[in-house]
């Protein structure tokens, strides 16, 4: 299965990829290229969509789950292509949602703010792969820079993990009173 | 307009979670523990270099390596009120009183320990071991057959898997007739073991090996204890022809630059049974190992010249007999030889497992190999050659029945005999290594992180929901 998923993880990460430059596209730029982008992003993040998730089953399919669990750098390898996938989710079912009035105004920078999030996350991600493949870039020598080593398992204090619960649910909150205003 | 605040509250939100996730990534958990035998040293690599030269009859290692201080004392006890207080006992790591010593040690095989070639000292670090957070309770160990009634032995040490039955189960000592077997088939790693405290004062290196243990091989060894256990009370003291008070003081003990041309150590040559009706000082220090000359195959490794800390580095030579005479114990060097070898060092005080480690590396009399030993005539290597640089790492709490378990993602490479360095550096093992020690909390809180960062994401959602409405159903993009 190693080659497999070696193979399956291209659709997403050149899928992603190309949305990102599409997403700025569409948002900042004009004319004939921006639409054309527009048009073209929501079908191209339903195809990421599919590509990730067939390269993530394909990607358990790999190790024994034990060995995944004790390998700081798969660990790393799932947790960022969890986020990733869920960043991506999200700008997808945020522009399925609003149509063309998502490249506006702060919708707008959202979206390139949620892009430039996820395509960070799925950078990281692939360079993982790639270390775990044998072949690591120079991308992990720029994240050691920024202070972390791919070598240890990305976790967090619990201290700052309740904090993240609590953003979470205050975003959430916001949300829901939104909505019921608007309703 | 009624959203207008909502955007950027949780774009800032998403952006603080992130942020913060980046900055306190990789902490609290990695703590210091004692009780479970657990201290990560601060720094987890260090350079060693290596020149090896040889002439027709002997060979020569010379090591160098960085270390902010000598330690050359070790296991010592002092005086005080009235009793003798023992410092330097071996730790989890290292002794808050400096008092114990640095070390260099040599692995060495010819080849007849085919997976030590590719995987160094890793195959030595079975099941249970010592220091280990789930090291072997001692009398379990002293009750096995052969380690604790053979041996008498209670710790599990290195040994080399064939050595038992099951690799991951250190009772299943294989029978004495196949270890001796074993032994003559020349399945045993040659260990040359350098002590600063318990055999440099005297010029000497102790003679080891690892087989079904770590053994010693036969003959006498460069120290011997100095503790009366009944009388609770050292053996020698020194005579009053070199110390006039019989001791050494605390205040030497814990000066940080050594004389190593006074007395540090107690020797045989000056030593004289222990007077208990001396006039006992606090603060009077009595080393509790007595220090003598090796005999037979024990003796063989001896100090070349001086081996000293000079200005933050050890300099030692050690000098051997090419051929020993004693092929089930010791490694020959032959013209044309290739030979695996691995490196250690204990510095900084610390003891047993907090070492740093080499990957084994391939060494060379007259063949091409990692590193290259030099011919020469006379008795004074020239050490012309370039250093042989090498990094050696902390290898944390990483054995041999982990690697070879479903719990190691390269058990199947293993298997397929693939060799360690070409797939993992020694940063990348030492990060492991430790990461191996907490590996139950870390995988606890690394699950939880995964599950906060898809709730944050997921708030974020939902917190946009209402700003991405679809007040234009029919217009998608």
């Amino acid at each position: 299965m190693t080659g497999m998923h070696h193979m399956l993880v291209h659709f997403p990460i050149a899928f992603w990829a190309l949305a990102t430059l599409l997403v700025v596209l569409a948002v900042l730029g004009r004319g004939r290229a921006a639409q054309i982008a527009q048009v073209s992003l929501l079908p191209l993040l339903l195809l990421s969509l599919l590509g990730a998730l067939v390269a993530i089953v394909s990607g358990f399919l790999v190790w024994p789950w034990q060995a995944n669990l004790y390998s700081p750098m798969v660990r790393n390898h799932i947790l960022m292509a969890f986020w990733a996938l869920a960043v991506w989710s999200m700008l997808t079912v945020l522009l399925w949602r609003a149509g063309k009035t998502a490249f506006n105004g702060k919708q707008g920078w959202t979206l390139v703010f949620l892009a430039l999030l996820g395509g960070g996350l799925f950078a990281i991600t692939g360079t993982l792969g790639g270390h775990l493949a044998g072949a690591p870039t120079a991308f992990s020598q720029l994240l050691a820079a920024l202070g972390w080593k791919l070598y240890n398992t990305f976790y967090l204090p619990t201290w700052v993990l309740l904090i993240l619960a609590l953003l979470g649910l205050g975003c959430a909150l916001a949300g829901v009173m939104g909505r019921r205003r608007s309703s | 307009m009624m959203h207008s605040w909502r955007i950027p509250a949780v774009l800032a939100s998403l952006t603080l979670a992130m942020g913060l996730a980046w900055l306190t990534q990789g902490t609290g958990v990695v703590l210091n523990d004692p009780a479970r035998n657990l201290h990560i040293p601060e720094q987890l690599t260090m350079p060693l270099q290596v020149q090896v030269a040889y002439n027709p009859q002997h060979i020569f290692f010379r090591y160098r390596w960085p270390a902010e201080r000598a330690h050359v004392y070790h296991d010592m006890l002092r005086f005080a009120d009235g009793e003798w207080v023992r410092h330097g006992a071996s730790g989890v790591g290292p002794d808050p009183d400096g008092t114990y010593e640095d070390r260099v040690t040599m692995l060495v095989d010819d080849g007849s320990v085919p997976e030590f070639g590719r995987y160094g000292g890793y195959i030595t670090a079975g099941a249970n071991a010592r220091f280990f957070s789930d090291e072997a309770k001692p009398a379990e160990v002293a009750a096995n057959p052969h380690l604790g009634k053979t041996l008498g032995e209670s710790e599990v040490r290195k040994y080399l898997p064939a050595s038992r039955h099951e690799s991951a189960d250190w009772r299943s000592v294989v029978d004495a007739a196949a270890l001796q077997d074993q032994r003559k088939a020349g399945y045993f790693l040659d260990l040359w073991h350098w002590r600063a405290g318990r055999s440099n004062a005297l010029g000497l290196s102790d003679d080891q090996l690892v087989a079904e243990h770590r053994l010693s091989d036969g003959g006498r060894g460069p120290y011997t204890s100095n503790w009366d256990g009944e009388a609770k009370q050292p053996l020698w003291m020194f005579a009053r022809e070199i110390r006039p008070s019989h001791a050494l003081r605390w205040e030497e003990v814990q000066a940080e630059r050594i004389d190593f041309d006074g007395i540090y150590y107690l020797a045989e040559s000056f030593a004289v049974p222990f007077d208990p009706k001396h006039d006992w000082q606090n603060g009077d220090v009595i080393p509790r190992n007595l220090l003598r000359e090796g005999s037979g195959s024990r003796g063989d490794i001896r100090v070349h010249g001086q081996a000293r800390w000079i200005e933050g580095y050890w300099d030692v030579t050690l000098v051997r007999e090419r051929d020993t005479g004693q092929p089930l114990e010791d490694k020959m060097f032959l013209d044309q030889g290739r030979y695996d070898i691995g490196f250690a060092v204990h510095r900084s005080a610390s003891g047993s497992r907090w070492h740093y480690v080499s990957l084994p590396h391939s060494l060379g009399l007259g063949r091409t190999a990692d590193l290259q030993a030099t011919a020469f005539t006379g008795e004074q290597p020239p050490w012309s050659q370039s250093w042989f640089e090498t990094t050696l790492f902390y290898p944390g709490q990483v054995n041999w029945p982990l690697l070879n378990s479903r719990a190691h993602a390269g058990s199947l490479d293993i298997a397929e005999g693939k060799p360690v360095r070409p797939r993992h550096s020694e940063e990348q093992l030492a990060h492991y290594g430790v990461e191996m020690e907490f590996n139950d909390a870390i995988i606890r809180q690394w699950r939880l992180t995964l599950l906060a960062g898809l709730w944050m994401l997921l708030g974020a959602l939902i917190g946009l929901w209402p700003a991405f409405s679809t007040r234009n159903p029919g217009e998608r993009p």
